[in-house]
């Protein structure tokens, strides 16, 4: 009786940290990546803003007649190939980023890595 | 009642003078074309931004000047084979007619001028007439060929491109204030 006293909090500690510590693992910082779509339609990236997560993918799919591209703005980062009608391309955001066509400098949009 | 009457009368005849006015000039520049003119009218219109694009990439050395030229062929040929893709799936023959005529004779023109220049003055003179003609081919194809085109999928076409020759409109202009200096 007196041994299970004394053991029944050690195993009750135990199994607290046992538990606890994976959950604290998965749902804390590292959340499952998930891919995003934005769509060029119209001259236009849309959404025109999108907030994803570090490690998130981003994929570009042209549906317009017209070929485009998606160039980061600093020109020092990532840039599509270009993309003709139909064809996609993506990219893992890793951190927060403008980005243009380069055929159509007018189209714009942003990537905001939270 | 009487107040009521004289002002329907002012309003009439206001209508009256503005319609006296505008009427005549709003028909002149309003021609009515078939589909298949219609159909002429967007071709011709895009062919020949591919020449002016065409001349720009022989005489340019700006870089922008040459991006800019690259997307107008590019993007001016795409719209073509859509267009042609349609009016051969509806069995229609663009037909020329005087407003094709009048586009081509003024871009006939427009290009003498163009082959004139050379270096800065022709950049500048290119995505001058780049700006003015997008403006031109906008208003011609929201103002008459959407109103005049009767087949559903013709007008849906040219509805699509209008975000393109605006968004050529804008990079044009973005190209233009290099050369405004002087
Ligand atoms: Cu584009």
């Amino acid at each position: 009786m007196r041994t299970a006293k004394t053991i029944f909090p050690i195993v009750v500690f135990l199994a607290g940290i046992i538990l606890y510590l994976p959950v604290n693992f998965t749902t804390a910082p590292i959340a499952k990546p998930q891919t995003h779509v934005v769509e060029i339609k119209q001259m236009k990236f849309n959404p025109a803003e999108l907030t994803v997560n570090k490690g998130d993918t981003v994929v570009f799919v042209n549906k317009d007649v017209l070929r485009h591209d998606a160039t980061e703005t600093t020109g020092k980062s990532w840039k599509s190939p270009a993309l003709a009608s139909g064809q996609s391309w993506k990219v893992v955001a890793t951190k927060s980023a403008s980005y243009y066509c380069s055929f159509h400098p007018v189209m714009k949009g942003k990537i905001i890595v939270k | 009642m009487k107040t009521f009457k004289s002002l329907t009368g002012w309003a009439a005849s206001i209508v009256f003078c503005i319609s006296m006015f505008h009427l005549p000039a709003f028909a002149q520049e309003k021609p009515t074309l078939s589909d298949a003119e219609v159909a002429s009218v967007a071709v011709v219109a895009n062919q020949i931004d591919i020449n002016y694009a065409k001349l720009a990439k022989e005489k340019s050395k700006n870089a922008d000047v040459l991006k800019f030229a690259e997307t107008m062929a590019s993007d001016h040929k795409a719209v073509i084979d859509q267009a042609v893709a349609l009016v051969t799936k509806l069995g229609v023959t663009p037909k020329d007619n005087a407003v094709s005529k009048q586009l081509l004779s003024d871009a006939d023109k427009t290009m003498k001028t163009l082959r004139t220049k050379s270096g800065r003055a022709f950049d500048k003179a290119y995505i001058d007439n780049e700006v003015a003609y997008h403006k031109a081919v906008i208003s011609a194809v929201e103002g008459l060929l959407i109103p005049e085109s009767e087949n559903a999928e013709l007008k849906a076409l040219l509805q699509s491109i209008v975000p393109a020759l605006n968004a050529h409109l804008e990079h044009a202009q973005m190209v233009q204030k290099q050369f405004s200096g002087k």
